[in-house]
């Protein structure tokens, strides 16, 4: 769901704006408010507009923001957990509409900004690694069909049906190769794939994948470990995702034993906190969840992150703690956030991811 | 009757205080002969120092003629360059200026002092201990001006005027910051030498007793009612 | 009169003490304002300085980080590398980094850099540490802009971190070292620490114009605080209010002098690093992060200490204080004692304080001595004129000694700067210069042979003008003598033939006929670092290994050597044994009537390959030189700075002075002196005490551009640099100087056609006046 986006970086850089958070929420994600430099504009999702496959598991290029996220809750052969992240980012810096031309890579084009993470957190060990790429350039990007993402020699892949991937990523000390089998349709969140942001309408464009039956073997410090388990997809792109003065999110993606899954999100910011999700029943549609239904609290803190949470949904009759394991997972790169499995007990139990942004870690 | 020195004809001064012109001197006539001594009297405020300060060039009238010396200055004059120049000269040899107070030079000792008036004035320094002998502060003379206390200074100050030979002396409230007794002996010291050298004088003062020592006697707060 | 009463009752109303000492300033703003005009602009100029400094300091190492030798991935068919090598290399996993020279039809040449691509060099902290580049002012640019220029040339490399192996590169690639100018490591140190050195002595100057200006208030405060006596206060609550006064007066002052400072340095020095704060959103200037507290901390404590010393120490002066003799005997000693020392010295620290006691002698003894030797001067006078103009003169110097000195300091630091600054430029000018001798740079590509390219080159000599090159090999050789066989590692240089193109380099230190010894391999040369390190000098003997060969070769030459701590030596070429192994080869060619198309061809036909590394030595020279050019220009804009700013305290407080004595000089006009004539006195007054300054500033400048360059760079660095004098400059100066004196004498001419009221306060008329 919301995914924490980076390459503001680039932003900076270029448009000469300063890092200071200020009202431009975590990583600059609000207050957008860079004019664009050709006459085409950002598109910018609203309610009524609706999901197309396969064209949409390709890149939005007129959307500022993109984002393919996978996180995957896996066993090791001895039943060890073992958590995985893989995202890759898109940052528009000029909007392109889909009618126009693809830039020569000889001009070493600068319309978008990609930047990768991949991460492997395994018996309180967290092992991350970030990649950036100017897009354009054949170094990074993505395509719908057949359906690639890839920065430098990190790369996510499908086959013809689109159903079978291949993902591999490393960085220092681990590496993974893993096949994905994609069993079941994309769900939309929120409004039939709109989903808001704000009680003001600030939203994106959000669909997930959440049967990824995965296998393969995963490298940490030249050990090999095979693994198997399951896998969260998400796809999302919009142009202005956050209001002025969200600081941050909490975002969860939880597979229950029963077979029910849910997916839920809170923005944060100094007056409150909107809060939104989806319950994903084991038989039947997807419902969205309002704030209204949703309870969420912390109930506490490791080194300034919220690490155990309560999350309720009484109209489900569940109410769910939410523990992440031992360790920091905290990701370090150009804004830092955190990224972790968590465990399920409560009135479900199960497994999970969790994403936290906007805290100051200590 | 003696000749006439100084012969002053309808001197007029006015100073200009926003929009208005306030007169100081109006219309002054009065002569002064060789030798003899003029007290001006008055409040404070009835321009005393600023007829003093017409006396001897330092400022120029607005009105009216100075005869002194055989020169004449006429107020106004196109030449008004040459006329400052030539009050320069007069100043330098023949206008000995005593002012109440800082008369000396600090850095110089008091006989540096009468020395360089002296030769400013064209007389030879060399009697310039003579006259701080005269003036009763000849041990003094290579003590610095504010070594010795205001009655000394004031005696050195009227050394230096006698070591210049003057032929008129200004004396703008010379004995004002001293105690009677030693403003008195200051006065009879300039009195007598006045007398002795046949030089001219005239004296500012407030001071009824001091005016009275003079011969003649011109109420400017009389004349000059403001 | 109600009021009165309360004043003398026992207890004043708690604030009556604040409110008569504000009065004071409530009824002179200007005093009030000039007091804190002057700590924000003491503090401005220091910060500045101190900003500069950092600034200068992160420069210098951005750039020699920048022109540290890298790496590059280059084709194994010699083709030049294009945008598919890039992405294939990237996809590959490879961490490389595009680097696009860009020549432009018009303008200098341009550096295309990727960021984002860069951002595999630095761990975490993204593209900042691999290539900040702030050289020759703006040439480092994004990448797509360097590729939208019209340009006359463009050339691709792709550099790769140090810690990139050849075992994985793809197939066709191949390491090569990647080196954009020579290092000019050591002397930015050397640049640097000395300007830290003027750092302080700027703090110095600082606070003695402070104090001037604090003692100048609080004189004419006498009179308020001898009230305030009579009344009853006791002087000790009186200082302490001052205290607290001028330390809240310093607060609300120095922080909007800090923040003047910081705008100012970072106005100056905006050019150094706009291009890389275009491009990296990091923090540019090195004293950016901690530079608040400490600048108004400092300033802090120098206010305090330059206006309440006295309170602090008055126990201890009153016990203390010498006769005058004695104060001038310590003075004299203190000022031996510091020259001594810093002739003998040791190490860096107690040059330092060597320079402090001379500083501090300096300025104890200078108005003195000028304030006697004009005494002196008026005792042999006969005409009287002469005479008070010298006493007027003594007694000026004596009320003006502190922005006398704080001028006599800022003037002497002004001279070594320029001295220094300038010596830097002729000695990095000239250094480089023989450096790039030749117009042109080759590499040799690897696995082909120098030799057949030398023999080309030798064929071509005769049939083209005013061609001129040599080979040049590096590697490496062991020292080696009697007790020590296995001697430290030096560099070696070996050049063939030894031509005109390093004939021309200068010699600190050489034997008779030393190029031609050398052309015919009797000898070597080595470089300053080694001379001193290992004792070594012409006519002494070195044993080198090189190779598997040892031998003894005598030395015929020292050269001056800025860049690198490394001991190197100089040699023929052709005296290298067949097994040397050859680290890097090139060729420095000057094409003269051949042109250098003609040459690059026939050297691309003679190796097989389609391409070669080929740099322009003009261009490297303009990007190693820009960044010293812009901080020597910084530097002097500095030191200017201060100089004025003493110069305007000077002004000032001579203004003050003459002020206080108008009516002396008015004395003259009524003695019968005409007001030209006392105006030209006036003038000679001031013109002798600057010109006076100026005169005594020069020894000490000189004396301290001596220590800079000879004392402070050999402790700190191991080698010299050539000490040089500017005498033009000292003529800038003294012009400078007098139309100080002009200023004050023009301010006083205007003073004299005033009317003056004679000086009544008894503190006027019984001391302080003579």
């Amino acid at each position: 769901m919301i995914r924490y986006f980076g390459s503001l970086l680039v932003f900076s850089l270029f448009a000469g704006c300063s890092s200071d958070a200020g009202d431009e929420g975590f990583a600059g994600l609000a207050g957008l408010e860079q004019g664009t430099i050709a006459d085409t504009p950002y598109l910018q999702p609203g309610p009524g507009d609706r999901l197309s496959f396969p064209a949409d598991f390709g890149p939005h290029p007129q959307h500022r923001i993109e984002w393919w996220y996978l996180t995957a809750n896996l066993e090791t052969g001895a039943g060890e957990p073992l958590g995985l992240q893989w995202t890759q980012f898109r940052q528009a810096l000029q909007p392109r509409a889909a009618t126009e031309p693809v830039p020569a890579a000889t001009d070493w084009p600068l319309q978008a900004a990609w930047m990768a993470h991949g991460a492997v957190s395994w018996r309180g060990q967290h092992y991350f690694a970030e990649k950036l790429a100017r897009g354009d350039m054949g170094t990074a990007g993505a395509t719908a069909v057949p359906f690639q993402v890839w920065l430098d020699n990190w790369r996510l892949s499908g086959n013809a049906d689109n159903d079978r991937w291949q993902l591999q990523a490393l960085g220092e000390g681990w590496s993974y190769d893993l096949t994905l089998n994609i069993e079941g349709a994309p769900v939309a969140h929120g409004q039939q794939g709109f989903s808001a942001k704000s009680a003001s309408g600030e939203g994106s464009m959000y669909f997930s994948l959440v049967d990824i039956a995965i296998r393969g073997e995963v490298t940490l410090d030249g050990e090999v470990l095979a693994v198997r388990g399951k896998g969260w997809f998400d796809r999302e792109w919009s142009s202005q995702l956050l209001k002025a003065g969200q600081k941050g999110w909490d975002w969860f993606a939880l597979h229950l034993d029963s077979g029910d899954k849910l997916m839920a999100f809170r923005l944060r910011d100094e007056n409150g906190s909107f809060l939104s999700g989806t319950w994903l029943p084991a038989e039947g549609d997807p419902v969205p969840l309002s704030s209204e239904e949703l309870s969420l609290n912390e109930l506490d803190r490791r080194k300034g992150v919220p690490v155990r949470w309560q999350l309720s949904i009484p109209k489900y009759q569940t109410d769910l703690e939410l523990n992440a394991p031992p360790g920091d997972y905290l990701n370090r790169g150009l804004y830092p956030y955190w990224e972790s499995p968590v465990s399920v007990s409560g009135s479900h139990s199960g497994a999970g991811y969790m994403e936290l942004t906007g805290y100051k870690a200590q | 009757m003696t000749e006439s020195l100084l012969a002053v004809r309808g001197l007029s001064k006015h100073f200009v205080s926003g929009n208005e012109t306030v007169p100081v001197i109006e219309k002054l006539s009065f002569t002064l002969g060789q030798g003899q001594s003029l007290a001006l009297t008055g409040r404070s405020g009835s321009g005393k120092s600023t007829l003093l300060n017409l006396l001897c060039g330092l400022e120029l009238p607005d009105a009216g003629t100075i005869v002194l010396h055989d020169r004449v200055f006429e107020a106004g004059g196109a030449a008004a360059r040459r006329t400052v120049t030539a009050w320069s000269t007069l100043r330098r040899q023949h206008i000995g200026v005593v002012f109440q107070e800082a008369n000396l030079m600090p850095a110089l000792s008091l006989l540096e002092n009468v020395q360089f008036r002296a030769q400013l004035a064209g007389r030879d320094p060399a009697n310039s201990e003579d006259w701080l002998t005269r003036l009763g502060i000849g041990e003094l003379a290579q003590r610095y001006p504010d070594q010795v206390s205001g009655g000394q200074r004031q005696r050195a100050a009227l050394a230096m005027v006698f070591a210049m030979e003057p032929a008129l002396i200004l004396a703008d409230e010379p004995t004002g910051s001293l105690d009677r007794h030693t403003s008195d002996e200051v006065a009879r010291v300039l009195f007598d030498l006045q007398a002795r050298h046949g030089c001219s004088l005239i004296l500012g003062t407030h001071d009824a007793e001091l005016a009275a020592g003079c011969q003649q006697r011109l109420d400017l707060g009389h004349l000059n009612a403001v | 009169m109600k009021g009165l009463p309360s004043l003398f009752s026992p207890t004043f109303p708690a604030l009556f003490l604040p409110r008569a000492l504000l009065s004071h300033y409530r009824r002179h703003p200007l005093q009030l304002l000039a007091l804190a005009a002057m700590i924000v602009i003491a503090t401005m100029l220091w910060t500045g300085m101190n900003h500069l400094t950092s600034q200068a300091r992160a420069s210098l190492d951005q750039s020699e980080r920048a022109v540290a030798q890298r790496q590059q991935v280059v084709r194994d068919d010699g083709r030049a590398l294009v945008v598919e090598d890039f992405v294939s290399l990237r996809l590959a996993g490879v961490c490389v980094m595009p680097w696009l020279e860009v020549t432009p039809e018009t303008g200098s040449r341009l550096v295309g850099i990727d960021p984002l691509a860069a951002h595999c060099f630095g761990a975490g902290t993204g593209a900042s540490q691999a290539l900040d580049q702030p050289l020759d002012g703006k040439p480092f640019v994004d990448v797509h802009a360097a590729a939208s220029i019209s340009a006359r040339d463009s050339h691709l490399y792709l550099l790769t971190p140090e810690t990139t192996q050849t075992t994985g590169l793809p197939g066709g690639y191949y390491l090569k070292t990647f080196s954009a100018s020579p290092d000019t490591g050591e002397l930015g140190d050397s640049f640097v620490l000395n300007l830290e050195a003027l750092g302080v002595l700027v703090l110095l100057i600082t606070a003695l114009l402070l104090r001037s200006v604090y003692l100048l208030g609080l004189a004419q405060r006498r009179d308020s605080f001898a009230l305030l006596h009579r009344f009853g206060v006791p002087p000790g609550r009186v200082q302490r209010w001052l205290a607290l006064e001028i330390l809240a007066l310093s607060l609300v002052s120095v922080v909007p002098g800090v923040w003047l400072g910081r705008w100012l340095a970072a106005g100056l020095g905006s050019g150094f690093g706009e291009a890389l704060d275009g491009l990296f959103d990091i923090p540019l200037y090195a004293g950016q992060g901690q530079g608040w507290i400490t600048p108004v901390l400092v300033m802090l404590a120098v206010v305090v200490i330059a206006c309440l010393g006295d309170l602090l120490l008055l126990r201890f002066r009153e016990r203390f204080s010498l006769p005058l003799p004695a104060r001038a005997a310590l003075a004299i000693a203190l000022l031996a004692a510091g020259l001594a020392m810093a002739w003998l010295a040791p190490s860096l620290p107690w040059v330092f304080i060597a320079v402090a006691l001379v500083f501090a002698g300096a300025g104890w003894l200078t108005p003195a001595a000028i304030a006697h030797l004009a005494l002196w001067r008026a005792g042999r006078s006969k005409a009287p004129l002469a005479r008070w103009r010298f006493r007027e003169l003594a007694v000026l110097v004596r009320r003006l000694t502190l922005p006398l000195v704080a001028l006599q300091f800022a003037l002497a630091m002004v001279l070594a700067v320029q001295a220094l600054v300038t010596t830097f430029e002729d000695t990095f000018d000239r250094w480089l210069g023989q450096r790039l001798e030749a117009a042109y740079y080759i590499e040799v590509p690897s696995r082909t042979d120098g030799h057949k390219a030398a023999a080309w080159l030798t064929g071509q000599q005769a049939s083209a003008p005013g061609l001129q090159w040599h080979r040049v090999i590096r590697g490496k050789a062991q020292l080696a003598d009697a007790e020590n066989p296995g001697g430290p590692q030096v560099d070696v240089l070996a050049v063939a033939p030894v031509g005109s193109l390093v004939r021309a380099w200068a010699l600190l230190e050489a034997a008779v006929q030393p190029w031609g010894a050398l052309a015919s391999g009797e000898g070597v040369m080595i470089n300053e670092q080694l001379a001193r390190r290992q004792n070594l000098g012409v006519g002494d003997s070195v044993q080198l290994t090189l190779g598997a060969q040892p031998r003894a070769l005598p030395v015929l030459g020292v050269y001056p050597d800025y860049g690198r701590p490394v001991g190197e030596v100089l040699l023929n070429a052709a005296t290298l044994p067949d097994n040397f192994d050859v680290r890097f080869e090139s060729l420095s060619v000057t094409p003269g009537e051949l042109g250098i198309t003609q040459v690059t061809s026939a050297l691309e036909q003679i190796w097989g390959v389609n391409e070669l590394s080929l740099r322009d030595n003009g261009t490297i020279r303009e990007l190693a030189t820009g960044v010293f050019d812009q901080t020597f220009a910084l530097t002097r804009a500095m030191t200017l700075l201060t100089l004025i700013l003493a110069a305007s305290a000077l002004l000032m407080m001579g203004w003050v002075f003459f002020s206080a004595r108008a009516w002396y000089f008015r004395l003259l006009v009524v003695w019968g002196m005409q007001q030209r004539e006392v105006a030209g006195q006036l003038l000679r007054l001031a013109l002798l005490v600057t010109g006076g300054i100026a005169v005594l500033a020069l020894p000490l400048g000189i004396w301290l551009t001596w220590v800079l360059v000879h004392r402070i760079n050999p402790l700190a660095f191991g080698w010299s640099l050539p000490m040089a004098v500017y005498p033009v400059f000292w003529l800038e100066l003294a012009v400078l100087n007098l139309a100080i004196g002009l200023s004050i004498a023009a301010l006083m001419r205007r003073q004299l056609g005033r009317p003056v009221v004679a000086p009544v306060s008894a503190s006027a008329l019984m001391g302080g006046e003579r």
